[in-house]
């Protein structure tokens, strides 16, 4: 994958490097278009084609370098022709102005009858032209690494005569060696005064100096009286100097300029003892106000305390003081409450806050080592300080946006997204039922249960956690290590994460963001109610009816959207059972997968299959979803299944892929046409519905990219779904629970690397908070997306996504506007999308979670993926990811294992997918094997993994070898990481069909 | 004729030597090529020796035979500078106006030295210009033929005695080129047109 990836990256860099480099063709177009500019004023046209001539970037260059000069051109009958060489034509005609033809014998120069103001010779005519004593550097434009001012260049600039200047021998004589050089070192004196020149002067010279100490000649001496206007005006004059001098800006400047300390003293020097205790005071009191409300919760805690969480505890706050929050946060508190421990944690995190605030630093510190090292080097750079700033805010925002956006905008949604970070702790009952789901998806059950609680008291912290695991994350080991730690002593982790220095910045940014926040979500809320709501409501509609699909097995994508009631119902029925209906579900997942293709899906059978597999997904999320949902809100879920019903019924497909295709067009458009060959090549048939649904997914992670739309579509749906699905994927990752709070903020803080093992641990951690998760990861995608990406449009995806995230994801998402919100504190169009994308992602890792691995791989490897790939390749890399999750994670982590960025997101979630794989496949290694020969066309790998869990990481291995390709081509088609990530999805579902897609599209 | 370089491609930096169906031998660096208008471009040594300048050879390979490839670089050209394109604009305008300019005086029958004068007073004093046979500098100072120092007019001052020495250099210039071809030292003032 990274070869592919790399290959890929190089590709586009290439484009505008390598443009240059190639024959000028591409390249040179930068340079042509000012080449034929300056040419010709009036060729402009041609020259912004640059064809011909125009396209050779060295034969525009030189015969732009002596436009200007005499010239002989000799045509093919022999005459000579000169003049002043003006320009040239694409077809390398060339214009002589002032052109007269040369006579034989050498007379002195043209008549002025026999000058021609401008003669064109065709090329064709053209034997030799010759242009004698050129300057090539005349007009070459000095750059600013050669300066002008070597001896070289000054020599060589020297007009008329120029003789090397004989140098003489001072001798300053005797007297002056005694005198006035000793003199120097002992005259304090400050050179000589001017009465002593001007005395000098008339004595050695005789000239008398014209220096008048009044000044005339320059200003008009101020006549003083004592008329009543003069002392009006003096007095006046006093007033305001004294108003002056004693302005604050007036003293600042007199105290900068009187400032005696040293530049170390005043910026370089780190003063502890002030900035800790300010820090400290600042955590408290900052702590106060978001944890105040949340204190029960975690995030508060969390996200005040460290510097990352700052931005998303700013988001959290910002999610607190929504009114949803609290009704959200009643989950969170449930979580509390489940996790009393958690909320421990917080407190403890509190008291350590102080010990943490050294630790959160490292941990930032090392998070932004993680980012650095996850991101690509031009990438790492300006992601990690935004990714950190943004993500955390993404981070936190998304979390809290996940809790609110339930309860506010949709108990669907909500449920969906909480599903997977209320389950684990808030909503007890649909928490435990997708606690439930998620440890039995997860196969570690208990570890699940545990990480619940300490994501729940971890959201808080958990950014800090997340990062520190994050940190962990960055090597191999780490993952387990940290959810280790993590569980054991999550305050520990905690405090680390909370780091106090970044609290201060951070605190700045999480007010920003707060406010931020708080704005967005009340503009998300109302905004999403219609569209948003219809969206989400018939996203939940899908996913519900996938679900009932997978309940009914047999029943069509198209019915699950046709009846998403019904889904709601089986939903609910799942929520209740939570954990059989995620068993079910990866049953149900797998044998959709078969069915799915056959299965009446409205839209194509891929269409149908990326139904099945949403639905497969849909009913892992909405085992975890109807959990929440069923406890919070019957009525609201009543209400929002016959939105969904309403909307999904008249709009679902339609008008959410339109939406998508619409927003993710533009943007995407370039990448599309892969991802629409992919699945309508080798996909359509196996697993073109997976394939779609991965595209439609990609789409809505893709907003970013713009190819993806089309896919998007289909996989709207799908996605919808899909983020259900990494509801369920984020309950498997449940055995990572305590590591789930830690993924989301290790998201925020390694970003993309952290992302994947975040990503990893989240889903592992905590099903619940899965979908804090998926928001968080959505952010870090985008943040490292935008950041890799920011060659890439991303401003042009950041509106796509937000439009698309609010839309799709604004149900299941809420945490996406949030995520809106708080891109915007950090990086406001980067941030927004890429929370888009993340959720979309998300939902891309949430198809794939229909096989439990497979999907937290794929999370895991999508979310790196996107990171590595940032920018443009983003999106490839996010499908590459997903090819990884379809392998379950197993192979990605492995790839991923490596330290390079890609690698290391895809390691660190490859990692943990490869951990969760394992825990998943031992638990439901034989679902998973049948989602992966279901939705997986390639079987070989999905074999194996049915075989033995072990079997599944190799598979997952090939998988992801597959990935790779995936990426590649995820990355050719436009950067549409959050595509490939849909495609990632699809992978799971249908890996075959993907790696065909992919292949197909490269 | 049409005998495009081997492998249809003149790697930049190479040098290499043709015969132009007129005859004519050419021999150069290659600085560019484009294969579609098979328009090869060379860089020689400046004809008149100058060692900041060049000559630049345009050829058509499509009237060219015997191309030989004197011996190839394969190491990768040097970057492009961007151009001033106003600076070689206007370059472009004062040569034209310069060529009419002295094509105008031409052809008012004024004599070679003259207009050898004319540009090299030109080069200092860009206000100048031909009246009739006159010579008019900065509107002030008259130089009428045989354009000797004697010959220049005008209100007694700087400008008038300014011009008198680029009068006498010029002529001194000519004098000293005629002597010895080739001293460069001179060059500068004894003007393109000279030496061309």
């Amino acid at each position: 994958m990274s070869m592919k990836a790399g290959g890929n990256r190089g590709k586009p860099g290439g484009g505008n490097a390598a443009g240059a480099a190639a024959s000028g063709a591409g390249g040179s177009g930068g340079g042509r278009p000012n080449l034929g500019r300056g040419r010709h004023s009036g060729k402009g046209p041609a020259a912004v084609i640059f064809n011909g001539v125009y396209a050779n970037m060295r034969m525009v260059h030189v015969l732009t370098s002596v436009v200007g000069t005499k010239c002989e051109l000799k045509v093919k009958n022999g005459a000579v022709y000169e003049g002043v060489f003006k320009t040239y034509g694409p077809e390398c005609d060339l214009v002589l102005d002032a052109a007269h033809r040369k006579s034989p014998e050498p007379s002195l120069g043209p008549r002025k009858e026999d000058i021609v103001d401008s003669i064109i010779f065709k090329a064709s005519d053209v034997v030799v032209v010759t242009f004698k004593d050129v300057d090539l550097n005349f007009a070459r434009k000095v750059s600013s690494d050669t300066d002008n001012f070597t001896d070289a260049s000054v020599s060589g600039r020297i007009n008329g005569e120029h003789k090397e200047k004989d140098l003489e021998p001072w001798d300053g004589g005797d007297t002056h060696n005694s005198d006035s050089l000793e003199s120097l070192d002992t005259d304090v004196s400050n050179g000589w005064d001017p009465n002593d020149m001007f005395k000098y002067n008339e004595e050695k010279y005789g000239v008398l100096s014209t220096y008048d100490s009044s000044l005339s000649t320059y200003t008009v001496p101020l006549e003083r009286d004592d008329s009543e206007e003069f002392q009006k005006r003096e007095a006046r004059a006093a007033q305001l100097a004294e108003e002056i001098e004693a302005s604050a800006t007036y003293k600042a400047r007199v105290a900068l300029e009187n400032d005696e300390r040293s530049e170390e003293e005043k910026y370089t020097a780190v003063v502890r003892g002030e900035r800790e205790t300010h820090m400290l005071s600042r955590e408290n009191k900052y702590i106060p106000p978001g944890q105040r409300n949340r204190e029960a919760m975690s995030w508060g805690a969390g996200r005040q305390n460290s510097p990352r969480l700052g931005q998303s505890s700013a988001g959290a706050s910002a999610s607190r003081p929504g009114p949803h929050d609290y009704s959200p946060n009643s989950g969170p508190d449930q979580r509390v409450v489940n996790g009393g421990p958690p909320r421990m944690s917080p407190k403890s995190q509190r008291t350590p806050r102080a010990h943490r605030v050294p630790p959160s630093r490292i941990s930032s510190v090392s998070t932004g080592v993680d980012l650095g090292s996850h991101n690509p080097p031009g990438e790492v750079s300006a992601a990690p300080p935004t990714r950190s700033s943004s993500s955390g805010g993404t981070w936190s925002s998304v979390v809290s946006g996940a809790h609110r956006p339930r309860s506010p905008r949709q108990n669907n949604m909500g449920r969906a997204s909480p599903g997977s970070s209320s389950l684990s702790s808030p909503q007890t009952g649909t928490a435990p039922v997708e606690t439930v789901a998620t440890l039995t998806l997860a196969s570690s059950p208990a570890a699940a249960a545990s990480p619940a609680p300490n994501m729940v008291a971890s959201p808080s912290g958990d950014a800090k956690e997340c990062r520190v695991q994050e940190t962990r994350q960055s090597s191999p080991s780490a993952n387990n290590d940290n959810m280790k730690p993590l569980d054991n002593s999550p305050s520990i982790t905690r405090p680390l994460c909370k780091g106090p220095p970044s609290m201060a910045p951070d605190h700045r940014k999480q007010i920003d963001n707060l406010k931020q926040f708080s704005v967005d979500f009340r503009l998300q809320p109302s905004s999403n109610p219609d569209p948003a709501f219809d969206q989400m409501m018939t996203k939940p509609v899908r996913d519900p009816s996938d679900k009932p699909k997978d309940l009914a097995l047999d029943k069509a994508s198209a019915v699950g959207r046709d009846g998403p009631e019904q889904g709601a119902a089986g939903l609910a029925a799942g929520s209740s059972g939570a954990v059989p209906a995620s068993s079910s579900s990866a049953t149900a997942t797998s044998k959709p997968g078969s069915p799915a293709a056959p299965s009446p899906s409205p839209s194509a059978p891929d269409q149908k299959r990326g139904g099945q597999d949403v639905i497969s997904q849909g009913v892992q999320t909405t085992a975890t979803m109807g959990g929440p949902k069923h406890e919070e809100k019957e009525e609201k879920k009543e209400a929002v299944q016959d939105q969904v019903r309403k909307s999904t019924l008249n709009p679902n497909a339609n008008e959410f892929k339109p939406r998508f295709n619409a927003q993710p067009k533009p943007a995407n458009t370039p990448t599309p046409p892969r991802p629409q060959g992919q699945p309508s090549p080798s996909i359509v048939v196996q697993q073109p519905p997976a394939v779609y649904g991965c595209f439609p997914q990609m789409y809505p992670l893709t907003p970013v990219s713009p190819g993806v739309q089309k896919s998007i579509i289909w996989k709207s749906p799908a996605v919808y779904q899909v983020q259900m699905p990494h509801m369920a994927v984020s309950q498997s990752k449940p055995y990572r629970t305590g590591k789930v709070p830690n993924m989301p903020q290790q998201r925020s803080d390694q970003h993309h690397p952290p992302g994947t093992p975040t990503m990893m641990h989240p889903a592992t951690a905590a099903g619940p908070p899965i979908v804090a998760q998926n928001p968080v990861y959505s952010a870090q995608y985008f943040t490292c997306s935008p950041q890799q990406f920011t060659s890439q449009p991303l401003v042009q995806q950041m509106p796509h996504y937000q439009s698309q995230a609010q839309h799709m994801f604004s149900p299941v998402m809420q945490s996406s506007a949030r995520m809106m919100g708080p891109p915007t504190h950090g990086q406001p169009g980067l941030v927004s999308s890429s929370t888009t994308q993340y959720p979309e992602q998300t939902h891309t890792m949430y198809v794939s979670q229909g096989p439990m691995p497979q999907q937290y791989p794929h999370p895991n490897a999508t979310l790196h993926p996107h990171p590595q790939h940032p920018q443009p390749s983003a999106t490839p890399t996010g499908q590459s990811h997903q090819g990884g999750p379809p392998q379950h994670g197993g192979p990605q982590s492995h790839p991923a294992a490596s330290p390079v960025q890609h690698p290391q997101h895809q390691q660190a979630a490859a990692a943990a997918a490869a951990a969760a794989a394992q825990a998943l496949h031992l638990s439901n290694a034989p679902p998973q094997q049948q989602l992966y020969s279901a939705l997986a066309p390639t079987p070989p790998s999905m074999t194996p993994n049915p075989q033995s869990p072990q079997a599944s990481f190799p598979s997952a291995q090939q998988t992801v070898y597959i990935h790779p390709q995936q990426v590649q081509h995820g990355y050719n088609p436009s950067h549409m990481a959050h595509v490939q990530q849909v495609g990632r999805c699809l992978n799971v579902c249908e890996r075959p069909g993907i790696r065909t897609s992919n292949l197909s599209a490269f | 004729m049409a005998a495009p370089g081997p492998g249809e491609y003149f790697s930049v930096g190479s040098h290499v030597s043709c015969l132009t169906c007129l005859g004519q031998q050419l021999q150069g660096e290659v600085v560019a090529f484009d294969y579609q208008s098979k328009m090869l471009t060379l860089k020689c040594a400046s004809s008149s020796g100058k060692p900041n300048l060049n000559d630049v050879i345009l050829i058509n390979l499509a009237y060219v035979s015997d191309v030989d490839i004197i011996h190839d670089r394969t190491e990768t050209p040097p970057p492009l500078a961007s151009l001033n394109v106003s600076k070689l604009a206007n370059r472009a305008r004062t040569e034209k106006e310069d060529k009419l300019s002295q094509a105008y005086a031409i052809s008012a029958g004024v004599s070679v030295e003259g207009q050898q004068l004319f540009q090299t007073i030109h080069k200092t004093i860009k206000d100048c210009k031909w009246q009739e046979k006159n010579i008019i500098v900065m509107d002030d100072v008259v130089i009428s033929p045989p354009y000797q120092v004697d010959n220049c007019r005008g209100k007694e001052g700087s400008a008038l005695s300014h011009v008198r020495k680029i009068v006498e250099k010029h002529f001194r210039d000519v004098e000293s080129q005629k002597s010895m071809q080739r001293s460069q030292a001179q060059q500068t003032q004894k003007d393109s047109t000279l030496s061309s």
